[in-house]
């Protein structure tokens, strides 16, 4: 129950306006629902007794008016209490999807997109009725079932503890059923989510299936998929409806005991007619709180199932702890690694993929980071940013351990160019910020000038508000272009690119080639790359094999001894030889 | 895409699909609908004779047998119940397996570059929620029948009691009815924005967590979570809307009971005075009848109503399934097949086998194909390959070289032009160019989380010496050698625990493994090392049979060229060896000087 609590006091608590104007509408609600049946017995009696038609019709219209009264407090109670949800769940929505962007790559890297898309859209949609019924229908229900017993006690005392007896029965059948659904509707609702992952990540890379034979393959996956969920499914289905057969079937019960006790006082003559159709009005409205409190605790198992993957996640703590509190200057930083090793978290049993790395980079300097793929020279860059922590050792920045920074810090002084362009549907301008707001448009006008976009800019008649299409609307090329406006706009210490320039064609790898100096002037870079034209422009080479140092140095100086870096060069010669 | 896509009247869809597994459809429908409605009448009677008898003085000794029939009634509605449930259940499954099914093998068949209309995160609300409604409603489409059984069983045993009073009593159902016909334009366009609100929401996700990487970098995590809650705040709003919609109907016909019954307190205030004993026109037990009926044929009026509502829901459903299978015949999205629920998986199907006559020759004459809006695309592209030659596409960003490729195999649809194979004309090339006439390696190649071994054979048998030669042709040995599973390590989502080379590389190895008569790649090299980079071309050219068709701007590649085509602006503006083209084409001389010049400084040094 704790783990309902935590998120009801962090979502639904702070709302305790809206709440409490729930919690009115309901009373409100309840009372004259209570007042129905006892309108309609005094009406038989008094039809039964021949009072006067005046009188019949008086109560007629007394219960249509309840009746219309009661119709628009049912509205304002759904529009508030639906609101009370979407806020909330929306709430819980941003902070989950935020929680997950903080955590590490380790994370990302075990999980799909479609996955993450279902725990924090599909689990946390489940939890809406959660939030906005949960509490209010529980105590509401609890007061229409406290008032009802009342009223028959009121009636005669036989009655209504025969029917508080039923009504704890019930209680405790349908409470005792509580937790066994959770394992069943969480298994399936794992089903459920392996699917849309599995579905998502094949529809993402249609593009590499058919062309290579895969769909019969991909569609018998889809199959297993498919079945594993139906057999989940159908599982958790029948767990769900024994609890409601049972709770339905009690209630048959109840009616039954009161048209028994009614007869029975009526007979002995000490109730009239109208009485018992009142105890047998009032017992079927006895059905409607127990069944709510029944289908709450049904939701609860259903929620339980999305509370316990959603505190999964919550409670998912990035192993990349954010404790600094120093800032970074705004200029060229100095790199240092100190004894650096590294495995990946999921990959314990293997070797490291960085082992015992120690190098310095003066600021200012342009590292060229050499090897071959697989030798640790992403995961080299990833460490700079905190992606991941080393498993030994320290990282300097700038003098200090890259640890004593603020995250933040880390994040505005240091840049990545990747060779994957990450683009949004989203308008030009977001997916040059990444939808920082603060930055003015003529600085983008600017950077994308200086990468040479401006051509293919200036023909683009919304300007910055066009909405970009990233599979269709740009060449991965130009993709790598805005790529470079991004580091462009955020003016960095430290600039590390990998494999940046690989895709591009020479003839605008060239254009670009004056955009990069510039860039590159006044701070400190570590390239990482193929292409022995882009290890042209550093100061210092730094080869890397099996995440070990193979060689480190300047670049004159290698380049004309009998080093790797020169046997490299010469092979890089080959190739041009060929 | 807004205008309606149904091309055929939606009837037609859900008949189809009803026609899949129909014994389930008819046993779930008849005893979900027909039984569902009519068991509530049961206990109503029940109650009344209870009170006739009280009221009558009759012998109460009979009494407990009604007390027990009111249990026993009960019980025999949830056995049944739990029968309608499963069928109706397990239809569901079988439904949403099969438009999943049609959905996904459309998708993949089809120029997969140009499939989605949205984003694939979006398309997967689509996958679930749209695909989901609609055996929601299928296993309605028998409910009218159960509600006009119901309504006309129910309302000739009120005529029988008192005909006067039913036809007081019906009228708040009929105006109930008539205001959710009214309501149909809304009731669609709220449901539409809903829909489309929410798919906006999953997109946004999809794109957030498949950028982590940027995302971080950037340190934006915080800019990016407001502009997700603006998406959010903006699907709060459709939902809210739908919903209120929703219930402002729903309570127009819990109001019609609600005034059902004052309508029957005043109309039997006189009916119930009139007489004594046996010779009462309206007794009480009439009364807890009329009572009990009301209620329920009002809620089978509201069912009735929401099924019209819900009829408009289904079809802004389906349409937006529609859009996901563009230019396709009719019956796409609804064509029966085996989902394999139960039994025997289907065993993989062979590739087919190779044809008689080898490969020859590869031509293309006046291929276009233009991006829709855009003037971006490619023109007028003629070309001939011939069997054991390399061929190299180049050109500047946007110049058009993977959209020729994309459209060249199908994956655009070409807007015009013609292919030949051996001088026959391809008719269809999405599903003419696949292993093992060809295989494709694109330019971001996408693995799966599976296992590598699963990425590499996609389900195929080949024999462990024709893996193995894939691998070491895909210079993927030593890696191999490296990871602690080997090929059965599993690669995480989109190959995220594989570096970048290696990624590349396993899907140059999916490629090699069929060792198709023409490969395919764009810009094979791009995330590898030189050393890696030049082992990896010799292997490709190692073996004699080799005909290659390359994106790349690499001299290795440049070099070893039989033909050359220079792309610019989607027009080929040269064509021919590199020797040639240099002398002649001022775009190749560009192109190649950007490259070279680096390289040649280096052999100064």
């Amino acid at each position: 129950m704790n783990q309902y609590q935590d998120l009801l006091r962090s979502y639904v608590l702070p709302r305790w306006r809206t709440t409490s104007l729930l919690l009115f509408f309901l009373l409100f609600g309840t009372g004259l629902e209570l007042l129905n049946p006892f309108i309609i017995a005094r009406f038989i009696d008094a039809a039964l007794n021949g009072e006067s038609l005046r009188h019949l019709i008086t109560l007629a219209a007394l219960f249509l008016l309840l009746a219309t009264v009661i119709q628009f407090a049912s509205i304002a109670e759904t529009y508030i209490a639906s609101n009370l949800g979407l806020k909330a769940t929306n709430d819980l929505r941003a902070d989950l999807a935020h929680h997950c962007l903080s955590l590490d790559l380790s994370f990302h890297n075990s999980r799909s997109p479609g996955e993450l898309i279902e725990r924090v859209d599909g689990d946390v949609g489940k939890l809406s009725n959660f939030f906005s019924r949960f509490i209010v229908d529980l105590l509401g229900s609890g007061l229409l079932l406290i008032g009802v017993l009342i009223a028959l006690y009121t009636i005669d005392w036989r009655v209504g503890g025969a029917l508080t007896l039923f009504v704890l029965i019930t209680l405790v059948v349908i409470h005792s059923m509580r937790n066994i659904g959770v394992p069943f509707f969480r298994e399936a609702s794992e089903a459920r989510a392996k699917l849309f992952g599995f579905l998502e990540e094949r529809l993402s890379g249609s593009e590499d299936i058919r062309p290579n034979g895969g769909i019969p393959y991909v569609l018998l996956r889809f199959f297993e998929h498919s079945r594993l969920k139906f057999r989940k499914y159908m599982k958790a289905l029948l767990v769900g409806m024994a609890l409601f057969s049972s709770s339905m079937i009690l209630f048959a019960v109840g009616s039954a005991l009161a048209l028994g006790l009614g007869s029975y006082l009526y007979l002995k003559g000490l109730a009239s007619l109208g009485i018992v159709f009142m105890i047998f009005r009032y017992t079927e409205l006895l059905t409607r709180p127990i069944e709510i409190i029944g289908r709450q605790i049904q939701d609860l198992q259903e929620a339980g199932a999305s509370v316990l993957r959603v505190r999964e996640i919550i409670d998912t703590q990035t192993k990349v702890i954010d404790q600094g509190e120093l800032h970074l200057p705004a200029k060229a930083l100095g790199v240092a690694f100190d004894q650096v090793s590294f495995h990946y978290p999921d990959a314990k049993d293997q070797a490291p993929v960085l082992k015992d790395l120690s190098f310095t980079l003066e600021p200012g300097k342009k590292l060229g980071l050499l090897g071959r793929t697989g030798s640790g020279k992403t995961t080299l860059t990833r460490l700079l940013f905190r992606f991941y922590d080393p498993t030994e050792g320290s990282l300097y920045l700038n003098g200090s351990n890259l640890k004593s920074y603020r995250l933040d810090s880390v994040n505005s002084q240091v840049a990545l160019v990747t060779q994957e362009v990450q683009l949004f549907h989203a308008s030009l301008r977001n997916n040059l910020t990444l939808f920082k707001k603060s930055i003015a448009d003529e600085r983008l006008l600017e950077a994308i000038r200086k990468v040479g976009l401006w051509d293919w800019y200036s023909n683009l008649e919304n300007g910055l508000d066009t909405w970009l299409e990233p599979n269709s609307s740009l060449s991965a090329g130009q993709a790598q272009l805005l790529s470079f406006v991004r580091v462009f706009l955020k003016d960095p210490g430290l600039i590390i690119l990998d494999e940046a320039s690989s895709r591009l064609d020479p003839a605008t790898e060239q254009q670009l080639d004056t955009a990069i100096n510039t860039l590159l002037q006044g701070r400190t870079a570590i390239i990482i790359a193929h292409h022995l034209k882009t290890v042209e422009r550093v100061d210092e080479i730094l080869i890397l094999e099996n995440g070990q140092c193979l060689e480190k140095g300047k670049r004159e100086t290698l380049k004309h001894s009998d080093s790797h870096f020169s046997s490299l060069l010469k092979s890089g010669l080959d190739e041009a030889l060929v | 895409m807004t205008q309606d896509t149904i091309r055929q009247p939606t009837w037609r869809y859900f008949l189809r699909l009803a026609a899949y597994r129909p014994a389930l459809y008819l046993s779930s429908g008849l005893v979900a609908s027909v039984i569902f409605y009519l068991f509530p009448l049961l206990p109503g009677l029940v109650v009344r004779e209870i009170f006739n008898r009280l009221s009558l003085e009759a012998p109460a000794s009979n009494l407990n047998t009604l007390f027990l029939a009111i249990v026993g009634i009960a019980f025999a509605r949830q056995v049944v119940l739990l029968f309608a449930n499963l069928a109706e259940n397990t239809l569901h499954e079988y439904i949403n397996a099969l438009l999943r099914h049609n959905l996904l093998k459309r998708i993949l068949h089809h120029p997969a570059a140009k499939a989605l209309p949205t984003s694939s995160s979006e398309a997967i609300s689509r996958f679930r929620d749209d695909v989901e409604a609609i055996p929601a409603f299928l296993s309605w489409t028998i409910d009218p029948l159960g509600q006009a059984i119901v309504l006309i069983v129910g309302l000739s045993i009120l005529v029988k009691i008192n005909a006067l009073v039913t036809l007081a009593v019906i009228l708040p159902l009929l105006a109930t009815f008539i205001i959710f016909n009214l309501a149909k334009r809304l009731i669609i366009s709220s449901q539409k924005a809903n829909q489309e609100a929410i798919g906006a929401v999953t997109n946004s996700l999809g794109e957030m967590f498949g950028a982590i990487q940027a995302v971080k970098a950037a340190g934006s995590e915080t800019d990016i979570i407001d502009h997700f809650k603006g998406v959010n705040e903006k699907r709060r709003q459709a939902s809210l809307r739908n919903i209120l919609i929703n219930r402002f109907l729903d309570s127009f016909s819990g109001n019609a009971a609600n005034i059902g019954t004052g309508v029957l307190l005043l109309v039997s205030a006189r009916a119930l005075q009139v007489g004594t004993g046996t010779m009462k026109t309206f007794t009480v037990g009439d009364f807890t009848l009329f009572v009990s009926y009301l209620g329920w044929l009002t809620v089978v009026t509201t069912m009735f109503g929401n099924y019209l509502g819900k009829y408009r829901q289904t079809k802004v459903s389906l349409n937006r399934l529609l859009e996901l299978v563009p230019d396709s015949p009719t019956d796409t999205l609804v064509k029966h097949h085996k989902v394999y629920l139960f039994g025997k998986f289907p065993p993989l199907p062979k590739m087919p086998e190779r044809s008689a006559v080898p490969f020859q020759g590869l031509k293309v004459k006046g291929l276009t194909y233009q991006f829709e809006g855009t003037k971006a695309g490619i023109q007028d592209i003629s070309l001939e390959l011939k069997a054991g030659t390399l061929t190299v596409i180049t050109g500047r960003v946007g110049a058009g070289k993977t959209t020729l490729v994309r459209t060249l195999f199908g994956l655009l649809p070409k807007t015009s032009g013609e292919i030949y194979w051996n001088d026959q004309l391809v008719e269809d090339p999405a599903s003419f160019f696949t292993p093992p006439k060809t295989a494709y390696t694109p330019q971001v190649p996408r693995l799966f989380s599976e296992s590598l071994r699963n990425n590499i054979l996609m389900g195929q048998e080949k024999s462990p010496e024709a893996l193995a030669n894939a691998i070491h042709r895909a210079v993927l040995d030593e890696d191999l050698a490296t990871l602690e599973q080997g090929l059965e390590t599993t690669v995480g989502p989109r190959g995220a625990k594989l570096s970048g080379g290696q990624r590349q590389r396993s899907a140059a190895a999916r490629m090699f493994v069929h060792e198709p008569d023409l490969l395919i790649f764009d810009d094979l090299s791009s995330a590898l090392d030189i050393n890696t980079e030049k082992v990896l071309w010799q292997r490709v050219f190692s073996q004699p049979v080799s005909t290659c068709l390359a994106v790349s701007h690499r001299k290795l590649a440049l070099e070893k060229a039989d033909n050359i085509i220079v792309l610019k602006e989607g027009k080929i503006v040269a064509q021919g060896k590199l020797e040639d083209l240099l002398k002649t084409s001022s775009e190749m001389q560009q192109l190649w000087e950007g490259e070279g010049l680096s390289e040649t400084e280096a052999s100064r040094n």
